[in-house]
């Protein structure tokens, strides 16, 4: 159950002709999510400033 | 409910474009279809019947259109709701009045279609009964996009009636199928009746409050 | 309890995707692109859930008036949009492999596919009006209606079975080799955790736009 699947390197990004659609999806899913964090953390912080400045000028 | 099915009777027969106009959509999308291709080449009456269906949903989304919107501009949604103190009324009135003078009507233009184009004319029944319950079900959904959109255009109702819509049509195809392999049409009809009805039932209160809510 | 929320998903997801993709057993039918069911198959089952959270939601706006609740349901909705996309690209491009083509007609990617526009459909309705309430109550009312949509989706394939294949997993037992369904399991998880801290961090962003002007948000803030 532990044992890795593939015998060297090349044999994990090739996977037998399947690694450029398992990769593929992997990459962009992973690559989506962590834009998805990253956009809501920024404005997050951007209301943040724009209500500590409108609270600072009055 | 007399009342009212007789007021909305009386104003939908005073709109000509409302009533008449999806009649004749329908009728020149059917007559423009065969145009764009070569006739020679192609087994129309294969695919025609999927064709009577997507125009017959879009003119079901062009008949709802202005349903609640000329009535919430000029007030007189307000008023029937004042008067009536409950929207379930109104909109139920509203719908039979919509199904029996433009539903019917285009069902009917569509199974006549049908049978000239190479279906069999004993079907003509089956074809007409699907198509007017199809059509409670499509005004149903579509009015309640209207509703929700109210003011907002078109294109606001459409996209959030249409993938309600969409199992209407899977269910139309299966319909249809039942009518070419000449059986299961009985439990097929039996199951959109009984669809038909309970969109009926529940649809105009789910309609009364995004109505409601534009009213508040 | 965000980071630890955020910290143990992306932990767990890691462990499932790289159990999943490195170590588990090559498939004897579909060979190695069914690696991709360790990332589609948690994505499809949240792309449902988050609608299922969102109906309930709306449920408890519409009935108790409950303000977070919208607030919630507009805050998951883009979430929900989001995962549901890398269901369906996931799905396609597993597709391309296994059955040959990219997209197929069939019953549950065309659901998914209708899922996908219902949650913009629901974006769109609330983006369009100017009264934040109004918006909120029809956004609910949409919801609860839509979510008539997710029974049909979950039926379809046995409706109208095409080449989808039949859930892997049910409630009745799984027809997964446990060395497959474990990795699965953890990545159905991770993914989860991930989501609800994302969730948290969304519904975070959208509460403090919407009550910029209140006094205990400047406080907070």
């Amino acid at each position: 159950m532990f044992d890795i699947a593939f015998n060297t390197f090349d044999e994990i990004i090739n996977m037998k002709g399947h690694g450029i659609y398992v990769w593929l999806v992997y990459s962009i899913s992973i690559l989506i999510i962590v834009v998805s964090f990253t956009i809501t953390r920024m404005r997050i912080k951007n209301i943040c400033k724009r209500i500590n400045i409108n609270n600072a000028s009055g | 409910m007399l009342r009212l099915i007789r007021t909305e009777s009386f104003k939908l027969s005073r709109k000509l474009k409302s009533w008449l106009g999806p009649q004749l959509i329908l009728v020149l999308v059917l007559i423009a279809f065969p145009l764009s291709i070569d006739i020679s080449q192609y087994d129309l009456d294969k695919f025609y019947f999927s064709i009577i269906v997507i125009s017959l949903m879009m003119t079901a989304f062009i008949s709802t259109e202005g349903m609640f919107e000329e009535d919430f501009e000029d007030g007189s949604l307000e008023q029937e709701f004042l008067l009536e103190q409950d929207f379930y009324k109104i909109v139920l009135s509203k719908m039979l009045i919509y199904v029996f003078f433009i539903g019917i009507p285009i069902a009917l233009i569509g199974s006549l279609f049908l049978i000239t184009n190479g279906a069999d004319f004993d079907d003509l029944p089956k074809v007409f009964s699907i198509l007017c319950l199809s059509n409670i079900l499509l005004f149903n959904l579509f009015s309640f996009g209207n509703a929700l959109s109210i003011n907002k255009g078109a294109m606001l109702g459409v996209l959030t009636s249409l993938p309600l819509a969409l199992p209407v049509i899977i269910l139309l195809g299966r319909a249809v199928r039942t009518i070419q392999y000449g059986e299961g049409f009985f439990s097929i009809i039996i199951l959109m009746s009984g669809i038909s009805l309970i969109v009926l039932a529940i649809m105009p209160i789910v309609i009364s409050a995004a109505l409601k809510t534009h009213i508040d | 309890m965000y980071p630890y929320l955020l910290f143990i998903g992306i932990t767990t997801l890691m462990i499932g995707w790289i159990w999943g993709v490195l170590y588990a057993p090559e498939d004897f039918q579909q060979g190695n692109s069914y690696r991709i069911i360790f990332l589609h198959v948690p994505a499809s089952i949240f792309a449902q859930t988050i609608y299922y959270f969102m109906s309930i939601c709306a449920l408890m706006h519409i009935v108790w008036r409950v303000k977070l609740a919208a607030y919630l349901i507009k805050s998951a909705a883009p979430i929900g949009a989001m995962i549901t996309f890398i269901a369906l690209f996931s799905g396609s491009i597993w597709g391309i492999p296994t059955w040959g083509t990219w997209w197929q007609w069939d019953a549950r990617i065309t659901s998914t596919l209708i899922l996908f526009i219902m949650y913009l459909g629901i974006l769109t309705l609330h983006g369009s009006f100017s009264n934040l309430e109004k918006a909120d109550r029809l956004m609910s009312i949409l919801v609860i209606v839509g979510v008539v949509n997710l029974p049909i989706i979950k039926k379809s394939v046995d409706w109208w079975s095409t080449l989808h294949q039949p859930a892997s997993i049910s409630t009745s037992g799984s027809s997964i080799d446990p060395s497959m369904l474990m990795p699965l399991l953890i990545s159905i998880v991770g993914l989860g955790f991930t989501l609800i801290s994302l969730g948290i961090l969304s519904s975070r962003l959208y509460i403090l736009n919407r009550e910029k002007n209140k006094k205990w948000v400047l406080e907070h803030v």
